[in-house]
């Protein structure tokens, strides 16, 4: 295959991250759901980097976004007034990076030695243990968490700040959501993804292959890991200004993160966005039809797609445009 | 030099001795089979020699370098090439990546590119005929494909050494005779050793093995010339039990 | 004085690890012979939780009459769901059992917040105390535990002195032997998975006589997270390496929930819950396989 026509696929991506950004911005009071749907479609792509391409569960994913948030909080709250400016925001998200990059280190060090049941109960308290960590040793103000809406204001001006937390916040999600996009082609054109692949159909038969899993394991953990920071950084921090740990560790984003995987079909590269969507806008109606019920909606779901359809939108599209010209564009 | 050598190779699995002090040699371009009935410690004996599961004592050289403490994929760069009993190519892989895998990461794995791979699977499958099946998923192949793309896979990696774990069972007299050339025909053009487990397929054995090695619970029974081997008495016993007169005696 | 608070609360860990451990035998006894790991297992427990709450609060039952009720709902919740999914889903990869479960504990919650809201909730049994000098132990507490004591005892025994017991020890051991020598093999998995969840819903009841505060759709967090560091000291696939795990898991926590208190500006009730995801990380690391396990 010629380079150029490998990275193909990126094409329809691009389309529907722009198409979905000229939604937002071209009609009038829909920035708010076109940025939700981002959100989305940003957790769903960096957490199929992981779970689609691995195979692997890690139900305390959602800690990554929390301390990523942490990440963008603590300099604007104990910075805003040294005159760093949108200096501040760059800290951040390398701060976010950074976080988000030592805590996955350290879990995926122990945890993806492990194979996948032992790795699942083994992130399953992640999320919680960490939540705990703050609270109880008191770091970062411990359970009272970090309001910094005035330090917003002191660090970059009212109407600077406002235009952070309602346009510049979401702008970042799309951002995280078209890199993690691109990350996830590249990794699958390169021998990384090839590696996953193998060792996602059968781990044994890859090590003999020469194939060294725990590495390529590991660098799939961390990606995804560190685009969770940087999007708990954006989506959270920046745009609402505030952090409590017993918001940011809540393990229903995991869930969500799972069904926008799931829904559009795990490790392929438009599924996350076609789930993230899918998910998002059913969940924007049944909070106006059922408000409080989508979960219960939603968990029956998971399980009747594992059963029934364990390939996703994407999957069976995939396998419906072999063929065809499309071929080239969907994977 | 010796390509391949164990010392003293023992593994227990709880109170059970699966490979029980067993030493020998392979040779560079050797073609030597394993043979055994059910349960002798065959397969444990390929585990042990690709490191998908360290031993408990003993030591395993490859071309003169201690491999004991060596993780599977790290033996695999060294030059050992392995298939399995039951095929277990990635399914969802098509065949040419399949094949490609094994050259990304095999032997000459850091120097091969994926476009690279993916030229060098094309060849591997002209090899193993498979050529109409080259873009299909390599899990919806018949049992026999399968086998032919695994070995594919295995050659792709450029090994020294090919570990093939019952490559005939159940398979017709007439491919047999095939694989048998097939295999032969690989060892000429590849100068690979290879080495065979059979459980009691005597007619592929004769045909193939320059050599062959008798397990029997666990032990080393046998390490000789095809000929010689097949009809040595132990051997003869091993399969068919002690001849009557023994009974009495 | 630190010494007899400390003994003190390790007498309250050894009643309360008894109760962990009968919480957590259902777990290992599902892994143990479907090789499947219930992720949903806190809200299992949380579904016992209110099964107690309702009888004791709606009829004015003590929770002792819950225990059988419990039972059967967490049996028919056991069937329902391994025939609906749990089934097909068993030749598939393992990520297809672990999300479904963990949908199922998100069902599990969802419908019991339905019923019954998020508020937090809790009864009270007014049971006599018995001051032993260092400690303070309730009768509904030496119950709760006398009551896991005596359902492990049962499981014991029907695992090794009945029939099916022993048709069920065949099929953690090698399913394939099992199927060979006549064992309904698929009879077995749907069996082992209802009772697991029959015995961890009935757990719940259990753990609400030694806690009967905090009850909420979302209490069993906690929970799933302090099973699997139970199971995996016991070695995960053994029921009894699970019991034997909770009794040293209740130590473990109320010693250093003891230890955490007299360190200034933390917070010991958070802190011991950061210390059991701790030791499950520590645990996995070292010995994955169990440290109690015999061999």
């Amino acid at each position: 295959m010629k380079n150029t026509e490998k990275y193909l696929p990126v094409i329809p991506v691009l389309v529907a991250y722009a198409a979905l950004l000229a939604y937002g911005v071209l009609i009038p009071g829909k920035w708010q759901i076109a940025s939700q749907l981002a959100f989305y479609c940003a957790l769903g792509q960096a957490f199929n980097l992981f779970m689609g391409m691995t195979g692997y569960v890690d139900f305390g994913y959602v800690a990554f976004l929390g301390v990523g948030s942490y990440g963008m909080a603590l300099p604007i709250y104990h910075l805003s007034d040294k005159g760093l400016g949108l200096w501040l925001i760059v800290i951040g998200i390398f701060l976010a990076a950074v976080f988000s990059f030592i805590l996955s280190l350290a879990v995926g060090a122990v945890a993806l030695r492990l194979r996948g049941a032992y790795f699942a109960i083994a992130t399953i308290g992640v999320n919680e243990g960490f939540r705990f960590l703050i609270e109880g040793a008191r770091i970062w103000n411990g359970s009272e968490g970090l309001l910094f809406f005035l330090h917003m204001r002191t660090a970059f001006g009212k109407q600077t700040a406002t235009a952070i937390s309602n346009y510049w916040a979401d702008g970042m999600v799309f951002a995280v959501a078209i890199v993690a996009a691109i990350m996830t082609l590249i990794y699958m054109r390169n021998k990384v993804g090839y590696a996953l692949t193998a060792l996602r159909e059968d781990e044994d038969a890859a090590k003999v292959m020469g194939i060294n899993v725990t590495k390529y394991k590991i660098t799939a953990f961390i990606t995804s890991a560190v685009l969770a920071g940087i999007l708990g950084a954006t989506a959270w921090s920046l745009k609402y200004s505030y952090v409590y740990p017993s918001d940011v560790f809540e393990i229903h984003y995991t869930v969500e993160a799972i069904i926008n995987v799931l829904l559009g079909g795990a490790g392929t590269l438009l599924g996350p966005l076609v789930g993230g969507i899918i998910y998002g806008v059913s969940k924007y109606f049944l909070a106006i039809i059922l408000p409080g019920f989508q979960l219960l909606i939603f968990a029956p779901v998971i399980i009747a797609i594992i059963v029934l359809f364990p390939e996703g939108t994407v999957g069976m599209l995939k396998k419906k445009v072999i063929g065809t010209p499309l071929e080239k564009y969907i994977i | 030099m010796s390509l391949l050598r164990c010392e003293n190779v023992t593994k227990r699995f709880g109170g059970l001795v699966a490979v029980d002090d067993v030493t020998f040699e392979i040779k560079h371009g050797e073609i030597m089979a394993i043979v055994g009935p059910n349960g002798a410690g065959k397969t444990t004996m390929f585990n042990l020699i690709n490191g998908v599961f360290p031993a408990d004592e003993g030591k395993i050289w490859f071309e003169d370098m201690d491999v004991t403490d060596f993780p599977a994929y790290k033996r695999a760069h060294l030059g050992m090439g392995r298939t399995f009993q039951i095929p277990r190519p990635f399914s969802s892989a098509t065949v040419q990546e399949n094949i490609a895998i094994g050259a990304m990461f095999g032997a000459s794995g850091s120097e091969t590119s994926t476009d690279m791979a993916m030229e060098m699977a094309d060849h591997y499958i002209d090899l193993i005929g498979l050529k109409e099946h080259r873009d299909k998923p390599a899990g919806g192949l018949t049992p026999i494909e399968k086998k032919l793309v695994e070995i594919a896979r295995a050659l792709a990696m450029k090994p020294k050494l090919l570990l093939m774990d019952e490559a005939m069972a159940g398979m017709n007299p007439k491919d047999i005779d095939e694989m048998v050339v097939f295999i032969k025909h690989i060892r000429d053009t590849e100068g690979i050793a290879i080495v065979a487990m059979v459980e009691h397929i005597m007619r592929a054995v004769a045909g193939l093995a320059e050599r062959v090695i008798v397990m029997h619970q666990g032990a080393l029974l046998v390490d000789e010339p095809t000929q010689k081997a097949l009809t040595d008495p132990r051997v003869i016993e091993v399969y068919l039990g002690k001849p009557p007169e023994d009974e009495h005696a | 004085m630190i010494f007899e608070q400390l003994s003190g609360n390790l007498i309250q860990g050894l009643v309360l690890g008894a109760v962990y451990g009968m919480a957590t035998m259902g777990l290992s006894l599902i892994f143990g012979v479907l090789k499947v790991v219930n992720v949903g297992h806190g809200a299992c427990i949380m579904v016992g939780a209110y099964t107690a709450l309702f009888m004791f609060k709606q009829f004015g039952l003590s929770p002792l009459f819950a225990v059988p009720v419990a039972m059967i709902i967490g049996m028919t919740l056991g069937l329902i769901f391994y025939y609906s999914a749990i089934r097909r889903l068993l030749k598939g990869p393992e990520l297809a059992t672990l999300l479904a479960t963990f949908s199922f504990g998100v069902i599990l919650e969802e419908t019991i917040k339905q019923l019954f809201t998020s508020e937090v909730v809790g009864y009270n049994w007014d049971l006599p105390k018995f001051d032993i000098g260092i400690t303070v132990l309730s009768l509904s507490k030496i119950l709760a535990a006398v009551g896991s004591i005596l359902v492990a005892l049962l499981l014991y025994l029907w695992f090794n002195k009945t029939r099916a017991g022993m048709a069920m020890r065949s099929v953690v051991e090698d399913d394939d032997g099992a199927r060979v020598c006549g064992v309904n093999v698929d009879w077995e998995y749907a069996l082992s998975f209802s009772l697991g969840i029959g015995l961890t819903v009935t757990s719940g009841v259990l753990l609400t006589m030694f806690i009967p505060v905090g009850i909420n759709p979302y209490m069993g967090g906690p929970y799933t997270l302090k099973a699997f560091v139970i199971a995996v000291l016991g070695g995960l696939a053994s029921p009894y390496g699970a019991f034997f795990g909770g009794v040293v898991f209740g130590l473990v926590e109320n010693g250093s929930y003891t230890l955490f208190a007299m360190i200034p500006g933390v917070e010991p009730f958070a802190m011991t819950r950061f210390f059991s995801f701790v030791m499950l990380l520590v645990i996995l690391l070292i010995r994955p396989t169990g440290i109690l396990k015999a061999k």
